[in-house]
């Protein structure tokens, strides 16, 4: 059977059973669940201060209604950096490559955020849609043009995950593919693709870190707006 | 050298303070205290928080009037074609 390129990010099955929900299930499998312990082990223990550390930075500059979230935007974060770095082992598939997954957490929750900022200041939400000391003549475009921003976030925030995962995983797959094909021919030429190789690899782990995060940040930052 | 004649530093924090700096500092035009603004500018303007809503909901009314107009021009354009073909 001729393997594509693209082959890795269709969404597995076995006998007509989508895989998609294991892989989807399996972070929730791999991290320890705290006891009811005073103190735990030493794994719990770190577990515990990581995503402290992490929710205590990410809620600081929101007030007290958008600490609601903080358990939401932790699970959220954790959970996409699981699938990111899990997807980097050989032969796995990452569900942060189909788009429908990422736009099925952006959608929601950038909805919520805008509906809670309808619903508890209606004015402030309203006229954040207009800059202040814009000209008259520029208001009409500027209001459109701010609105159009506001639908865009959703799909920029979905779009963003899925592309920058895609490539990452298709240049791995590519070079990879060219060490294998220069090792009989050019040896040197190999040793110095697998040395790319290796620092591509390195480059997608902090990727994979970095765009959970990120994707989590601009949802904290979008509740910022309107809580 | 012609230098900037921008001279503190722009806040980046929106869009708004920018365009605000931006108007004092390059062309010497002041925001207007509440008290300044009468009239109609009272309550459309793009200073105040009720000012910007307005204008943003007066926007949006205009907006779905002129896709209702059309609209309904669209669905009449329509029936008078179907009419006009089947006699």
């Amino acid at each position: 059977m001729m393997m594509s390129f693209f082959d890795q990010f269709a969404s597995p099955t076995y006998l007509g059973i989508p895989l998609i929900a294991i892989a989807i299930a399996l972070p929730w499998v791999l991290y320890p669940t705290p006891s009811s312990r005073w103190v735990n082990n030493r794994l719990t223990t770190i577990q515990g201060w990581f995503i402290n550390r992490f929710t205590n930075q990410l809620m600081l500059p929101l007030n007290m209604g958008g600490h609601k979230w903080a358990l939401l935007l932790a699970s959220l974060m954790i959970f996409l950096i699981t699938i990111n770095m899990l997807g980097l082992l050989p032969y796995t598939f990452t569900p942060t490559t189909q788009l429908s997954f990422n736009m099925g957490f952006a959608v929601p929750l950038w909805l919520a955020t805008v509906i809670i900022g309808m619903r508890n200041q209606p004015t402030v939400a309203l006229g954040h849609l207009l800059p202040e000391g814009t000209p008259i003549l520029l208001i009409p475009v500027l209001i459109i043009i701010e609105t159009i921003s506001l639908f865009i976030r959703p799909l920029a925030l979905g779009v963003r995950l899925t592309a920058n995962l895609t490539a990452g995983h298709l240049l791995i797959q590519l070079i990879a593919t060219a060490v294998f094909v220069l090792l009989p021919m050019m040896p040197t030429v190999a040793i110095l693709t697998a040395t790319v190789l290796f620092l591509l690899t390195l480059l997608e782990i902090a990727v994979a870190m970095i765009q959970a995060y990120v994707f989590v940040l601009l949802l904290s930052l979008y509740l910022q707006e309107n809580v | 050298m012609p230098t900037s004649p921008v001279k503190t530093r722009i806040p980046l924090t929106s869009f708004g303070h920018l365009i605000s700096e931006v108007k004092r500092q390059l062309f010497g035009i002041d925001a207007p205290t509440p008290t300044e603004l009468t009239g109609w500018r009272k309550h459309f303007n793009s200073y105040t928080l009720q000012g910007r809503r307005n204008f943003v909901l007066v926007t949006y009314g205009v907006l779905a009037l002129t896709a209702a107009v059309y609209m309904m021009r669209h669905s009449r354009k329509e029936e008078h074609e179907t009419a006009s073909a089947s006699s």
